[in-house]
């Protein structure tokens, strides 16, 4: 019996030589065939194929014949995806790249902002863990119901915000505020907001907690300032995990999908104002007149904009 | 997480640092009087106000969804009205009678065909995660950078992006529109993460346990069956915890991959709710309370776990 089990070991050719530990191969096949094979069925193929399609044309649901890059300019020029005029002139609909990307502009820095106030704010007070807990439902929750919620929110009618801006003497504001084409979006980025920084807490919140309490008492006893204490311990403490929340936060907001259906149907609300990349591949794909290859270039368009983050993420390890 | 207080009986500490300094013959006279004491319990007016923001913000962060419970239990006409307005309160339960009752997938079936898709999701993927997992911690083996690379990119991808391909699969398997083509995909979807989230957890396990098991003979099943999987479980209910919340809450895939209406998803039915004229907020409200209440329940008694897990996630 060997023990070559330690990594580094076997050399990963090792599997091609004489002398191969037949027991370990087929212990190493039993453990990761049937976990692998289902990913690589279910996530890594069809992500090939849709790399693959995007070059193709598409006859429904069947491949048709190689054409270039001729889905990707007509991707890139539907102004669905992205609107030249109405973008330099600041007016939605001005497709749904633009759009996501200001989603994300304003929801990253904000929710990332807030999270670390809560969790500065909530860090020695008792009872934290309930406060935090309040702040984080939202995050466990079905983003559909965050989506129906935001709906009644600012529901003319019904909806708690008119009734609050009529409270504090603006009633003049007061309007059915998803339906109003230029404010649309920031109403729900609120909305994504609102959600958001409940993770953002959390994650500053253990890294708070991480911090060794004698540090920051030295240092107040050293006379630093609350300011000083926050520039010169908290913070270089805590960058690590900012930018976890922020990439996370932007992971985040491209997959952006269920809140916005809700809150505006499959058309991402009047004449698509607020329509995102996940939107435009679903219709693209899933209503006639079915576009799969326009569905596979806008899908790996968000893949594109993703996958640097995510090698950041995995760069820090 | 930290749970002491640093900050408290900040005078009742300088006061013993006295004593200590000159021990005292006898016990010492001089007593607080009531208001000092009640004066040191409580706290200064600058950490009052601290508290009164911080219960403020936490209650602004909660009432939308004190509003959504409010309307489900409220007529319509009250809630038409504003569910803030607490004069007059009418409780009702007509709203959950009506969701039960909803026509195109009656509340309740929703609900378990929600369970028959999110169950075996969870279970499978975190033990075939868990397995895959054991290698990639322990051992080398042809192609493993390359798979981490594509776990990261999965991680990053959209689900959009698997969807075209996963339909085509579904379609000429036969699978399509079954509880089981999109039990596979969230399966394979989920997989990446776990494995490299478990692996991240063995990476920190000693390994001199699997090594006198393996001086004691026991095989590398035997191993993985008995000191991997039980040494993980904080792991195993991290990823089943966050693996669930996910799956159940899920739009996207089952808006895909299923279309006949007895096998519609909680998440599915909500928007279908919302009607065509005046939307019924009482009935979206019921349906929204119950599809919200079992990730929200599951997160109040396994919080420890849900937390840890996505710190642990994202942060390793």
């Amino acid at each position: 019996m060997s023990f070559e089990d330690s990594p580094g070991s076997t050399d990963s050719t090792g599997v091609f030589d004489a002398d191969v530990d037949w027991a370990k191969v087929k212990a190493m096949a039993v453990f990761l065939i049937p976990g692998l094979s289902l990913f690589a069925i279910f996530s890594v193929g069809p992500m090939a194929y849709s790399a693959v399609g995007s070059f193709f044309s598409w006859d429904a649901f069947d491949i048709a014949q190689f054409v270039g890059l001729d889905n990707w300019i007509e991707t890139l020029t539907d102004p669905l995806v992205l609107n030249v005029d109405n973008l330099l002139s600041f007016t939605f609909p001005m497709g749904a790249l633009p759009q996501n990307l200001l989603w994300m502009v304003i929801h990253v820095p904000v929710s990332t902002l807030l999270g670390l106030g809560l969790a500065l704010l909530f860090a020695d007070l008792r009872g934290r863990r309930i406060l935090r807990s309040l702040v984080f439902v939202g995050f466990t929750t079905p983003t559909v119901v965050i989506g129906l919620i935001l709906l009644f929110i600012y529901d003319p009618d019904a909806g708690l915000f008119n009734a609050a801006l009529a409270a504090v003497g603006l009633d003049g504001m007061t309007r059915n505020w998803l339906q109003e084409p230029q404010l649309a979006i920031y109403a729900l980025i609120a909305g994504g907001i609102w959600v958001q920084t409940g993770f953002s807490m959390l994650l500053y919140s253990s890294a708070l907690a991480a911090i060794d309490p004698s540090l920051l008492e030295s240092a107040r006893v050293d006379g630093a300032g609350p300011f000083r204490r926050f520039r010169d311990i908290i913070w270089p403490l805590i960058k690590p995990v900012t930018a976890v929340v922020v990439i996370m936060g932007m992971i985040w907001v491209l997959r952006i999908f269920a809140i916005v259906y809700a809150a505006g149907g499959p058309s991402g609300g009047p004449n698509h104002v607020f329509s995102v990349l996940g939107l435009e591949v679903y219709r693209a794909a899933f209503e006639v007149p079915v576009e799969y290859g326009k569905a596979m270039t806008i899908a790996l368009i968000e893949l594109i904009l993703a996958a640097p983050m995510a090698w950041y993420i995995a760069d820090m390890e | 997480m930290r749970d002491d207080d640093t900050a408290t009986d900040g005078a009742g500490k300088t006061a013993d640092r006295e004593y200590i300094r000159s021990p005292p013959e006898r016990a010492p006279t001089v007593e607080y009087d009531l208001s000092t004491r009640v004066g040191n319990a409580l706290p200064t007016p600058a950490r009052a106000a601290k508290y009164a923001v911080a219960i403020a913000l936490a209650l602004l962060w909660i009432l939308p969804f004190i509003g959504l419970l409010m309307a489900s239990f409220r007529p319509l006409s009250e809630i038409l009205a504003g569910w803030w307005h607490l004069g007059e309160i009418t409780v009702t339960l007509e709203n959950y009678q009506k969701a039960l009752e909803f026509q195109t997938t009656p509340m309740d079936r929703a609900m378990l065909n929600t369970f028959i898709v999110t169950l075996p999701s969870v279970l499978v993927v975190t033990l075939l995660g868990a397995m895959a997992a054991y290698p990639f911690a322990r051992f080398d083996f042809p192609l493993k950078k390359t798979l981490f690379f594509l776990i990261i990119m999965v991680m990053a991808a959209p689900p959009e992006l698997v969807a075209m391909g996963n339909y085509n699969t579904l379609r000429s398997t036969g699978l399509f529109d079954t509880y089981l083509g999109l039990i596979l995909v969230h399966i394979g979807w989920g997989m990446g993460w776990v494995v490299l989230f478990l692996r991240n957890y063995l990476l920190g396990i000693p390994e001199e346990l699997e090594e006198a098991a393996r001086i004691d003979g026991a095989s590398r099943y035997q191993i993985f069956r008995t000191i991997i999987l039980p040494l993980s479980a904080p792991a195993l209910v991290s990823v089943a915890v966050i693996q669930f919340t996910w799956v159940w809450n899920a739009f996207f895939f089952p808006l895909v991959f299923l279309r006949s209406s007895d096998l519609y998803v909680a998440p599915q039915v909500l928007p279908l709710m919302k009607g065509r004229l005046q939307i019924d907020w009482g009935l979206v409200a019921a349906g929204s309370v119950m599809t919200m209440l079992v990730p929200v329940l599951l997160f109040a008694f396994l919080q420890r776990y849900y937390k840890r897990g996505m710190v642990a996630a994202v942060a390793d």
